[in-house]
């Protein structure tokens, strides 16, 4: 990571500093009591140590010093809490504002997006990376501030008080920082590849427990084990490579502050031999050296605090600045009515090909797309894989804004309407459904949490999974394991077209209906969706002969254009490229 | 107590870096407590002997000063590096642990874990238990060596500063602690659990964000995360203020130890039975003895995440597995005839049978196709056949009893392909791989020809060193099923299960996908899953079931 690179993370994190601004004055402000009480406390101490080793002084008379060392302890106490506390909430502020910028971002890039990220990362940017940036305010950033003013703050007391010790620590304290800086810049670099080595341990980990049963197949599970032996391992060694450097730094820290302790200690012992020093400051200064370093050695530990989250930081604003690629113009309104008729005109759509972050180039996808579905029409679209179809239904749902041309409802461009209005009259059923942690009932009603229960009972019957549901062990209220183990593929899918029939859309949209479903299932399931295509307009994605037979039109894609349509029979007649896709011998009429 | 016992049982084999972790801790403690009493005294006694009043030997003192002060910085050096390197050990020995205990229950005791739970289990517990060296271990075996080291040193001087030393020492290193402990488990706990929760719901609101977007969902479950995470803040909130204030009474504790040897000290001293340079040192002994408990507070609060997120992992792997291996497995058959008798089998013991008295005949090299409506019990003969799941009845394998094989035996003599088969996020040639390690490129490419992949693959920027992308996201549906049947190839077993060896494939592709099947069928025992009649031109027979069992007898299907 280059230097302009860092300075624009750290410009990140120090742009949300606003969000905490109370906060951390208030830490800050605690901080400086509890290091002036310090001062106090080691002039007290030193008074009445001398009072009574030098002079021979007796108890009852330094009684007022020792109460003055009880108020000061107490004041202490309660500023260094109040402090601690209030500087957790300056990190939890950021924190929770990062993570819902990032949440909100992930929204706004959508599906298209999402499907072509590795789950495992993106969970660590919002979980991981948002909590490590958290440390940065409630750690690092006062502590910046309370490393310069509590040094300072007792060099003045120190400075007129001996002056000798004064240089001493006035020459080892800007060596520290210098040291610091020398030994952290190579940390840095290092810090940053470890975060992402993580992240990526995680999702290897992830996939090697989600693949165990395919593992297992191949009797592959046992040597499993020394993979992620070797990974974690890997790790440890690059760890500690990264920990020994940045050890290194604190080493140096540690070593010019106790060095200058104990030189500090000499040297007032000599002067106090030679009676160049009285005891009472030479004293003081004693117990005031070790405070003089602390908070540049608690410095140590947040500066790793600072690098973590610089580190996190390039997750979150890699993120954060993967640009939107919808318009963003949607200041149209949808009517209220039912949609009648929504059209692709001339659509065509070109995909970024991607490579680190960067567009290298651009793969299209389709060309010249025109064709119109109407309220009561089904309309199938087939072709072999990788023909476009995908991306059809991509730009349908509004995940994808065309690259040319565009597409039209009741001749308001789809493009400029709220894509959560235009959802809201969508249905869809994608060929690998999602089931949500939750219940079977939740996962039927996902987004209409008050649906009717009678309307319920009938989505459910008409998707053909009442006798599905009453088979499981608490029928609607089952939990669902996630990504329905447990459910076969079958059973998924009827739960998911479930969702379609009580959802009542004006527009259908479905990829590959009945193709987890056994012949008979599928039969029934094709005839309910018969039923529902006459209340919607509806597309159908499809490779099974049984669910395009019907549509009113059929669409057959090739290399991301339209190279025939018409209906089945006539297409099939034809016998050229919808026969072969569907397996039809040339000339025959099915 | 025994959570925490199995989980140092688990580090013996790092014991010795263990150990010399915390003895370098000791050694760093000590040094520092010398560095500051030393100097106490010495410049005390300089300033005595400066007025004349005592004599003194000053080069030795001066000499111990700059030696402790040099011992405490390298010995905290190493001793980082030693206790990270411990810690790190240990993690790896956990992750492999943990794996290892993982797989014999996969797939059957999983079913109930989600995938983000399970990668939260692993990643966040397993991370936290790293806690119990660090944290934990080392800092509390080193107070308690140092403690009892500091307090028989300062007994030598005043046995009354001792007790207040003592009970300083108690209330700031266990009392104060303790009852942070306390106070802190609940919500520990429950920031743990909340952890989890997001961390699922997060990683399926990134799988299944088209889905939540059309059913308007999304606003729900995008607040649905910010309360999760409000509630996580609100527990951290709650520990963060049990350990700020447990901390800065622990300073207190330390402070009141220190007034507390003052009253006692200064009589002593006018009474002549303590020196001058005695008191000044006894005085920064015992302000810097506290930092040997410093890391108690922090040591304890860690300790109750770490047990939580270990209970949480042995919950998991204490799970009995889902079937019991023979202790020495049957030879391996070598006839490959498949007979079945009265199988029956559920997937939990309330749940309705979804074997239930099925019986089989398959003869070796013949190819049986079984239809049936979605939970008529297809795929649990699968799940039988390959040893994931126990059964009643009788099934034999060439006159062996699949009960007696091992389970890897039992799977190696299947050739899978079906709709559970992952595609793992590593290159086309090390998914194939999986199947044969030892494949050479060309037999991966003659496996993909047979599976009609050649072109998909040699059309991929990389080709085979292409990354399948997560959960094969990189191939369509159909050619990740093609991908499974290039490995079923590879692995070229003599029996095959095929479930739904075609879904989702274009007619073109499945017809091309049967021919290879069909070749790769010959001469091995197969059982077919379909519901696609086209398929059925394949297999010799065709049985249907229903409710567990076959249901018209074997209607001979023409091939």
């Amino acid at each position: 990571m280059s230097r302009a690179d860092r300075t624009k993370l750290e410009g990140f994190l120090r742009g949300k500093v606003p969000l905490a601004r109370v906060p951390l004055t208030v830490a800050i402000a605690c901080g400086a009591i509890s290091g002036l009480t310090l001062i106090v406390q080691a002039w007290l101490l030193a008074r009445v140590v001398d009072a009574v080793v030098i002079h021979g002084l007796a108890r009852d008379t330094v009684w007022p010093w020792l109460w003055g060392l009880l108020a000061v302890f107490i004041l202490r106490t309660i500023t260094t809490t109040i402090g601690d506390a209030v500087a957790f909430e300056a990190g939890a502020r950021v924190v929770l504002a990062v993570r819902g910028a990032l949440q909100t971002h992930i929204f706004a890039l959508g599906p298209s997006w999402t499907r072509r990220q590795r789950t495992g990362d993106v969970t660590s940017t919002v979980f991981d990376a948002a909590e490590s940036i958290g440390r940065y305010y409630a750690g690092y950033l006062p502590q910046r501030v309370l490393v310069a003013f509590i040094p300072i703050a007792i060099l003045a007391f120190v400075v007129p008080t001996d002056w000798v010790s004064a240089i001493i620590l006035c020459v080892s304290a800007p060596l520290i920082p210098l040291f610091m800086v020398l030994i952290g810049r190579g940390t840095e670099a290092l810090n940053q590849a470890q975060w992402r080595k993580l992240a990526h341990l995680a999702a290897h980990l992830f996939d090697a427990i989600e693949g165990l049963t395919t593992l297992k197949l191949f009797n592959a599970s046992r040597a499993e084990t020394a993979s992620i032996a070797q990974t974690s391992n890997a790790y440890r060694t690059s760890t500690m490579e990264v920990l020994r450097v940045a050890f290194l730094s604190s080493l140096a820290l540690e070593f010019f502050a106790t060095v200058s302790i104990a030189m500090v200690a000499v040297y007032i012992g000599f002067r106090l031999y030679y009676r160049e020093l009285h005891f009472l400051p030479g004293f003081a200064v004693l117990l005031l050296a070790p405070e003089f370093y602390r908070p540049l050695r608690a410095m140590g530990t947040q500066y790793h605090a600072r690098m973590e989250a610089v580190g996190a930081a390039d997750a979150i604003v890699a993120l954060l600045d993967t640009p939107v690629r919808l318009s963003s113009d949607r200041r149209g309104s949808l009517p209220a009515a039912p949609i009648r008729h929504i059209r692709f005109e001339q659509v065509g759509f070109t995909y970024d090909v991607e490579q680190g972050g960067q567009v290298s180039g651009a793969r299209p996808a389709l060309e010249g797309i025109d064709f119109a579905l109407a309220r009561g029409r089904r309309v199938a679209l087939v072709g072999p894989s990788g023909a476009g179809k995908t991306t059809v239904s991509q730009l349908l749902l509004g995940f994808l804004t065309p690259t040319r041309g565009r597409i039209t409802v009741d001749g308001h461009d789809l493009a400029t309407l709220p894509a959560a209005a235009w959802q809201s009259r969508i249905a869809w059923l994608p060929q690998r459904p999602t089931l949500f942690h939750g219940t079977v009932l939740d996962n039927i009603r996902l987004g209409r949490a008050d649906a009717d229960p009678a309307r319920l009972r009938d989505a459910i019957e008409q998707a053909e999974a009442t006798s599905l549901i009453d088979g499981l062990p608490h029928g609607l209220d089952t939990m669902i394991g996630e990504r329905g183990q447990g459910l076969s593929g079958g059973e998924i899918q009827r739960i998911a077209l479930a969702r379609i029939f009580l959802a009542d859309a004006d527009l259908v949209v479905l990829d590959e209906p009945g193709a987890a479903l056994d012949h008979e299932t599928a039969a029934v399931v094709a005839r309910s969706i018969d039923r529902l295509s006459s209340r919607c307009a509806m597309l159908v994605i499809a490779h099974r002969l049984d669910a395009v037979r019907d549509a009113h039109e059929i669409i057959v894609l090739r290399h991301g254009t339209i190279v025939e349509r018409g209906r089945h029979r006539d297409l099939a007649a034809r016998g050229t490229t919808y026969a072969s896709v569907m397996g039809l011998p040339v000339g025959l009429d099915a | 107590m025994r959570d925490l016992l199995r989980l140092l049982a688990l580090g013996r084999p790092y014991a010795r870096w263990a150990a010399a972790g915390i003895a370098l801790n000791v050694v760093v403690v000590l040094a520092n407590v010398g560095l500051l009493a030393l100097s106490g005294w010495f410049i005390a006694s300089m300033a005595l002997a400066g007025i004349g009043a005592i004599q003194i030997e000053y080069f030795a003192p001066a000499a111990a000063i700059r030696g402790l002060a040099v011992l405490r910085t390298v010995g905290r050096y190493v001793e980082r590096v030693v206790t990270h390197e411990a810690t790190f050990r240990l993690l790896t020995e956990l992750r492999v642990w943990f794996y290892e205990h993982l797989e014999p229950l996969a797939p059957a005791r999983l079913q109930h874990h989600r995938g983000g739970d399970l990668l939260s289990r692993i990643r966040s517990d397993i991370d936290s238990l790293d806690t119990l060296y660090l944290r934990v271990l080392a800092p509390t075996c080193a107070a308690i060596i140092s403690v009892i080291l500091l307090l028989g040193f300062l007994a030598l001087y005043s046995v009354p500063v001792t007790w207040v030393e003592a009970s300083g020492l108690f209330a700031a290193g266990i009392a104060l602690p303790l009852a942070a402990v306390r106070l802190g488990r609940d919500p520990g706990r429950r920031a743990v659990s909340i952890r989890a929760e997001l961390r699922v719901i997060v990683s399926e609101t990134v799988q299944g964000l088209g889905e939540l977007l059309i059913t308007q969902a999304a606003v729900r479950q995008a607040e649905a995360i910010a309360r999760l995470g409000t509630s996580l803040v609100g527990q951290q909130r709650r520990q963060a203020w049990i350990s700020s204030i447990s901390s800065a009474l622990s300073g207190l504790a330390a402070q009141l130890a220190l007034w507390g040897a003052l009253v006692i000290t200064i009589p002593l001293v006018r009474a002549g039975s303590l020196t001058g340079p005695d008191l000044a040192m006894i005085i920064l002994f015992v302000l810097a003895s506290f930092e040997a408990v410093a890391p108690l507070p922090a040591a304890f609060l860690a300790l109750g995440e770490t047990l939580a997120a270990a209970r949480r992992i042995f919950d998991l792997i204490d799970a009995p597995p889902a079937v019991i291996e023979p202790r020495c497995g049957a030879p391996r058959p070598q006839i490959f005839n498949l007979r079945i008798r009265g199988l029956r089998m559920r997937y939990a013991d309330d749940a309705p049978w979804a074997l239930d008295g099925l019986d089989l005949d398959v003869p070796q090299g013949e190819a049986l196709g079984i239809v049936g409506a979605s939970g008529s019990g297809k795929t649990s003969i699968f799940n039988v056949l390959l040893r994931f799941w126990e059964y009643d009845g009788d099934i034999k394998i060439g006159g062996v009893a699949l009960r007696e094989l091992d389970g890897d035996t039992a799977r190696s003599l299947f050739g899978v392909v079906s709709q559970q088969t992952h595609l793992f996020n590593v290159s086309v040639r090390e998914n194939l791989k999986l199947a044969r390690p030892d494949a050479t490129d060309a037999e991966l490419m003659d496996a993909l020809r047979a599976a009609y992949l050649e072109e998909d693959i040699a059309g991929l920027p990389n080709g085979l060193d292409t990354l399948a992308g997560e959960n094969g996201a990189r191939f369509s549906g159909g050619q990740a099923r093609r991908l499974s049947i290039a490995r079923a190839l590879l692995k070229n077993a003599p029996m095959l299960l095929l479930d739904e060896p075609t879904e989702g494939l274009d007619a073109a592709s499945e017809s091309a996908t049967l021919d290879a099947l069909a070749k790769l069928m010959k001469g091995r025992t197969t059982l077919l899953i379909t519901h696609r009649p086209a398929a059925l031109r394949i297999v010799n027979r065709v049985v249907a079931l229903r409710g567990g069992r076959v249901y018209v007898g074997e209607a001979e299907a023409a091939a």
